[in-house]
């Protein structure tokens, strides 16, 4: 972090006003041309997978495609109607609530989970980091319809449950299905973030923990003091990726009603879901690039707001 | 021995990357317009594992033109993959698989051919009336139908006789009857099942008369009140109100094969095809189901309907159009129809539905039915006149978004959400350039 901030507040040198008065500026100047030569490789790419796409859905967007009468440049009607659309904001609503309540319950089980691998007090230490990260390498489609299976009330795992108990709970009512994702998504991701968590508890220099065993601290102020805020960072890494992974959710969403009838899964339920449906059933490609400018723009201000004050915090310190 | 697993890695991501360019290269070659003795290679997509069968009869025929048949999805898949190679330019494929309903929303914005000029005119008194207004656009032929879905009913006799019922319902009365009966058997069985379905909704407003949708050219008129529609929507109703109506289970899912397997289901009123998908999905209710036409709204009427269906058209933007209508007739109409017949493909096609081979043949899983001359005709007393506007495929896409809520709380009507489809379907077909009202 030091680092990085060091070199932040580096002024860069051509930005100096002395620049043309430079003692050796001809050599500079073939210097940074050289420069040029080495990112160009990387620039183009940058470019060419980045940049372009980026410009081209800004362009799609100002248009709207008809079935009768093609195509026409309507400016930014798109946005406009976006922004008095009840069901986009139905789902960005959900995706919301849907990150609120399920990124800190992961990524307290993900930090526990790290914690308890690295307290040196668990036996199997890589057969528990394997199985835990393994539901991250299961496709998405592939868990959906294994929880799909395994919550079906009617001849799944939960209707079995039901009749046994005698209970009538249904994962997949409209009002509980936003559950059941948050636990299908739980379940793929709490192996990626313990992950993230544990290697950044490897960092940690052994000596410190030698200096507060010599001190008479126990785990859990060993914890408190030395291993909470060595993850600060990586809390950080992880509430960025979460939030970015919730606000595009598109699988789960789209491959449940095929299984299960009337869940409450929309064809707007999530953003990306409804752009998606906006784009290839209903032929309006404009919009839903609007619809996807909007949300990508929303879900950068999102992350970059945690990112500053994460950071904040951390140097706080 | 790290480097050579590295090495072993990048090859394993590579190859399939090398191996795709060559398939996309393959599925563009051939790059010369149609006709000629020039060797042509025609690209078709299909879900129907018959069309397939007929390529090799066909090949023979027509030495020049390679035939390469592709499954790129089914239906709204299928149709998305399209809408995609046309918007960019390339891997437009010559021959499509199309539902009926989705033949307008193509057509219209011009994305197909008008098979007109190739002749395709003079195959109309081949088909089955309603199927060929199937893919009539405004007094043009955009594709030709390949298969059927005249709507009939599949009953599970076992079942039924369980119940009390010893032949099937002829009138929708006697069906409202025997559902009381067979829900009597336990909590888990049902007459039916309905999620939502409305290509089941339409088939039984399609049935009793209702034509909510009119369409003339850009003007579509939607009306969810005239009387055939009314009747329909509130005998339905009725089912639902009553409980007798499973609304669990949803069509094509797990739950579904289990319900038809167990017997616990014990109609399908759906499309002629199910004949072919029935014996995989149910193997243990061998012997069980037959078949019967569409209960009838009165007694002694021989009315029905269609339950989907599927065409062939060719994209405007195909390559080799000449090439493609050539393989199109073989296998719709001319040599190549009975092979596909024999491969399971139920067709509208009168020299098929008419020929003593088809009605004559007993079926082993409907416990030795001749469930062609059923079939037959069924596809025979459609009724004519049938309309879907050209934006179905995105009205039908949000009608769950409508009806699921009533699925699962009960509150309002199936004619109130009719209602508030037609709404969505005013302002979705105004936006695209239609006059909607």
């Amino acid at each position: 972090m030091d680092l990085a901030r060091r070199s932040d507040v580096t002024p860069p040198a051509t930005s100096s006003p002395d620049a043309a008065r430079d003692p050796a500026p001809a050599r500079k100047r073939r210097r940074s041309r050289a420069g040029l030569a080495f990112i160009a490789p990387f620039g183009a790419l940058f470019a060419l997978v980045f940049i372009v796409p980026i410009l081209y859905a800004a362009f799609l967007s100002l248009f709207q495609e008809r079935l009768l009468g093609g195509t026409t440049f309507v400016g930014f009607a798109n946005y406009g109607k976006l922004f008095r659309d009840p069901q986009f904001w139905d789902g960005v609503g959900r995706v919301f609530r849907f990150t609120l309540v399920q990124v800190p319950i992961m990524l307290l089980f993900a930090m526990a989970l790290a914690l308890a691998l690295d307290s040196r007090r668990v036996h199997g230490i890589r057969f528990f980091r394997a199985t835990i990260f393994l539901p991250y390498a299961v496709p998405a489609i592939v868990s959906t319809l294994m929880w799909g299976f395994l919550l079906g009330v009617k001849y799944g795992l939960f209707g079995s449950l039901n009749h046994a108990l005698g209970t009538d709970l249904d994962p997949f009512a409209p009002g509980n299905t936003l559950i059941s994702i948050g636990l299908m998504v739980t379940w793929a991701f709490t192996g990626f973030n313990m992950l993230i968590f544990y290697s950044a508890l490897k960092a940690v220099p052994r000596e410190l923990y030698e200096a507060a065993a010599i001190d008479g601290a126990n785990e859990f102020q060993i914890i408190r003091a030395i291993k909470l805020p060595a993850l600060r960072g990586s809390l950080v890494v992880t509430i960025i990726f979460s939030i970015i992974g919730t606000f595009q959710m598109f699988n789960e969403p789209q491959i449940l009603p095929t299984m299960v009838a009337n869940s409450g899964v929309t064809t707007y339920y999530t953003p990306n879901l409804y752009a998606y449906n906006l784009a290839f059933t209903g032929s309006q490609q404009g919009y839903a690039a609007a619809l996807a400018l909007v949300m990508a723009a929303i879900t950068i201000a999102v992350a970059y707001a945690v990112q500053i004050r994460g950071l904040r915090n951390a140097s706080d310190q | 021995m790290r480097l050579s697993r590295k090495v072993r890695l990048l090859c394993a991501a590579l190859v399939p990357m090398f191996g795709l360019a060559a398939c996309s290269g393959g599925a563009n070659g051939g790059g010369d317009a149609g006709g000629g003795d020039e060797q042509v290679k025609i690209t078709v997509w299909s879900w129907d594992g018959t069309v397939e069968k007929a390529v090799p009869g066909f090949q023979a025929a027509n030495p020049n033109i390679k035939v390469e048949v592709v499954n790129a999805g089914s239906s709204q898949d299928e149709y998305k993959a399209l809408d995609n190679a046309i918007q960019a330019g390339s891997g437009v494929p010559d021959l499509v698989m199309f539902e009926y309903f989705a033949v307008p929303y193509f057509a219209i914005p011009g994305k197909l051919a008008d098979l007109g000029e190739f002749g395709a005119d003079k195959l109309k008194d081949d088909y089955v009336p309603a199927a060929w207004g199937d893919v009539t656009v405004n007094g043009k032929v955009y594709a030709l139908p390949s298969d059927y879905g005249p709507s009939a009913m599949f009953y599970n006799a076992a079942t039924l006789k369980k119940a009390g019922v010893d032949k099937p319902p002829a009138t929708w009365d006697e069906y409202y009857e025997a559902a009381k009966k067979v829900h009597a058997l336990g909590g888990d069985h049902y007459i039916a099942q309905d999620t939502g379905d409305i290509f089941f909704l339409l088939s039984l407003i399609w049935q009793a008369g209702g034509r909510p949708f009119k369409v003339d050219g850009n003007k579509v008129h939607i009306d969810f009140t005239d009387e055939g529609t009314t009747k329909a929507v509130a005998f339905w109703q009725k089912m639902l109100d009553e409980g007798l109506v499973n609304t669990k289970v949803t069509g094509w899912s797990d739950d579904w094969n289990r319900t038809l397997n167990d017997g616990s289901l014990a109609t399908q009123t759906m499309g002629g095809w199910l004949t072919s998908t029935l014996p995989e999905r149910a193997p243990k209710a061998a012997g069980d189901f037959r078949v019967a036409l569409m209960p009838q709204w009165e007694q002694g009427d021989k009315v029905g309907a269609e339950n989907g269906g599927s065409s062939f058209g060719i994209p405007a933007a195909a390559p080799h159009k000449e090439a493609a209508f050539k393989f199109l007739e073989y296998f719709t109409h001319g040599a190549g129809l009975q092979t596909r017949v024999d491969a399971g493909a139920f067709v509208p096609n009168k020299s098929v539905l008419d020929s003593e081979a088809f009605r004559n043949k007993a079926v082993d899983y409907f416990g030795g039915q001749k469930v062609g001359a059923v079939l037959a005709e069924a596809s025979e007393i459609v009724g004519s006149g049938w309309q879907y506007p050209p934006f179905f495929e995105w009205a039908r896409s949000i009608y769950g978004d409508i009806a699921s809520p009533y699925y699962t709380s009960g509150k309002v009507s199936l004619a109130q959400i009719l209602e508030q489809w037609k709404q969505r379907c005013i302002q979705y077909g105004n936006e695209q350039g239609f006059q909607v009202d």
